[in-house]
């Protein structure tokens, strides 16, 4: 019975250290999808011609899950009202990384772009975007930093803690 | 009859992980982290052991004082 | 045979201070202390018992119990002082160690104070004056 609390302990503890390792490992990978976005919004905006709904719907089609919904969810509600774009992007923005890896950094890059959707002509809002993806490449290249330091780290902490915390209760 | 060795192995296991942590800790570079790791287990570390020196004073004062 | 439960337990111990001692050598000296501690803690056992013989004795032989008692006293307080000598030395505290024993010295020798008055007193009284 001892053996089996000791058992559960452990395996709860690094449990949890391997699931922040893997938030770790997630965040760049996320980061790297939203560039990516970017780079298809700005090819929809600026070559296309294409509206920001059509640009939002064209992405959610082209990236995979966890952005691929926000986009979808930003298209389908523009299509009800179709005025308050900031709004719905600041709503769904927030929902979004409530789920994801990615941090606050991100998210105020993310709100700042949304910001500057549509208020502009077609060259300041490439130059926009341009901005926003130079911000991504700098959260990116932090977000691979801390990975690669704290990634395996955490996982032997998680286990380390656990060890220590069955001992205490021996 | 002797008082079981198991507290000493987990005392031993204890500074061993503790240790560990530490070390990890410092190459991740949370230097204060890792201190107060160190910190926290010495003083459970400590507590095991002020309970056994609290066992021996009261042993041997009803050995050779005559009080309970 | 309890040497061997007493000589393994220090075999123990050694070898667990001496893979800890680089790391944390704060719990490391724990170790030591409390294979020192519960040394003492098993001996004490056996300590009690000539302990008891000694009061019989002194019982049997109409000795007041305040001698006896002082003598015990007395005792314990040597125990206490070797124990506290011998733990604060192992830390490397050997000036510390010396003081303890000294105070355990001279708190031995308040204690025996009553004993050598009452033997003066009645040194004085088998003599008339």
């Amino acid at each position: 019975m001892k053996w089996i609390g000791f058992v559960c302990v452990i395996g709860a503890m690094a449990w949890i250290g391997h699931e922040v390792a893997t938030k770790l490992a997630q965040r760049p990978k996320l980061i790297r999808m939203l560039k990516n976005a970017l780079q298809i919004f700005e090819a929809e905006i600026v070559y296309s011609h294409a509206t920001i709904q059509e640009a939002c719907q064209q992405i959610a089609t082209q990236i995979p899950d966890p952005l691929s919904q926000f986009f979808q969810h930003v298209t389908d509600r523009l299509d009800k009202n179709p005025d308050s774009l900031y709004a719905i992007w600041k709503e769904e923005v927030n929902n979004c990384w409530q789920t994801t890896a990615l941090m606050n950094s991100e998210k105020e890059i993310i709100l700042q772009f949304g910001r500057t959707l549509g208020q502009h002509d077609i060259v300041q809002q490439q130059k926009y975007i341009q901005l926003a993806q130079t911000h991504l490449d700098r959260k990116l290249a932090d977000a691979e930093e801390m990975n690669h330091r704290y990634g395996r780290m955490t996982r032997s902490l998680g286990f380390l803690a656990g060890l220590f915390i069955a001992l205490l209760l021996l | 009859m002797l008082g079981d060795t198991s507290i000493l192995f987990q005392i031993a296991g204890i500074g061993i992980i503790v240790a560990m942590i530490h070390t990890i800790l410092k190459q991740m570079g949370k230097e204060e982290y890792a201190q107060f790791v160190s910190l926290v287990g010495f003083i459970i570390v400590l507590l095991f052991v002020l309970n056994s020196i609290q066992d021996l004073f009261q042993e041997i004062q009803t050995v050779f004082f005559f009080r309970g | 045979m309890e040497i061997f439960e007493v000589v393994s337990m220090g075999m123990v111990a050694s070898v667990l201070y001496l893979i800890i001692k680089d790391k944390q050598p704060a719990i490391a000296y724990f170790i030591v202390i409390l294979t020192v501690i519960s040394l003492f803690l098993y001996v004490i056992q056996y300590v009690r018992e000539v302990l008891h013989l000694i009061t019989y004795l002194g019982d049997m032989a109409n000795i007041h119990s305040v001698y006896i008692k002082t003598i015990l006293q007395i005792i314990g307080i040597s125990y206490v002082a070797e124990i506290g000598a011998n733990i604060v030395r192992d830390a490397g505290l050997e000036s510390v160690a010396l003081k303890i024993e000294l105070v355990g010295k001279v708190f031995i020798l308040i204690l025996a104070v009553p004993i050598f008055r009452s033997l003066v007193e009645t040194i004085i009284g088998i003599f008339p004056m």
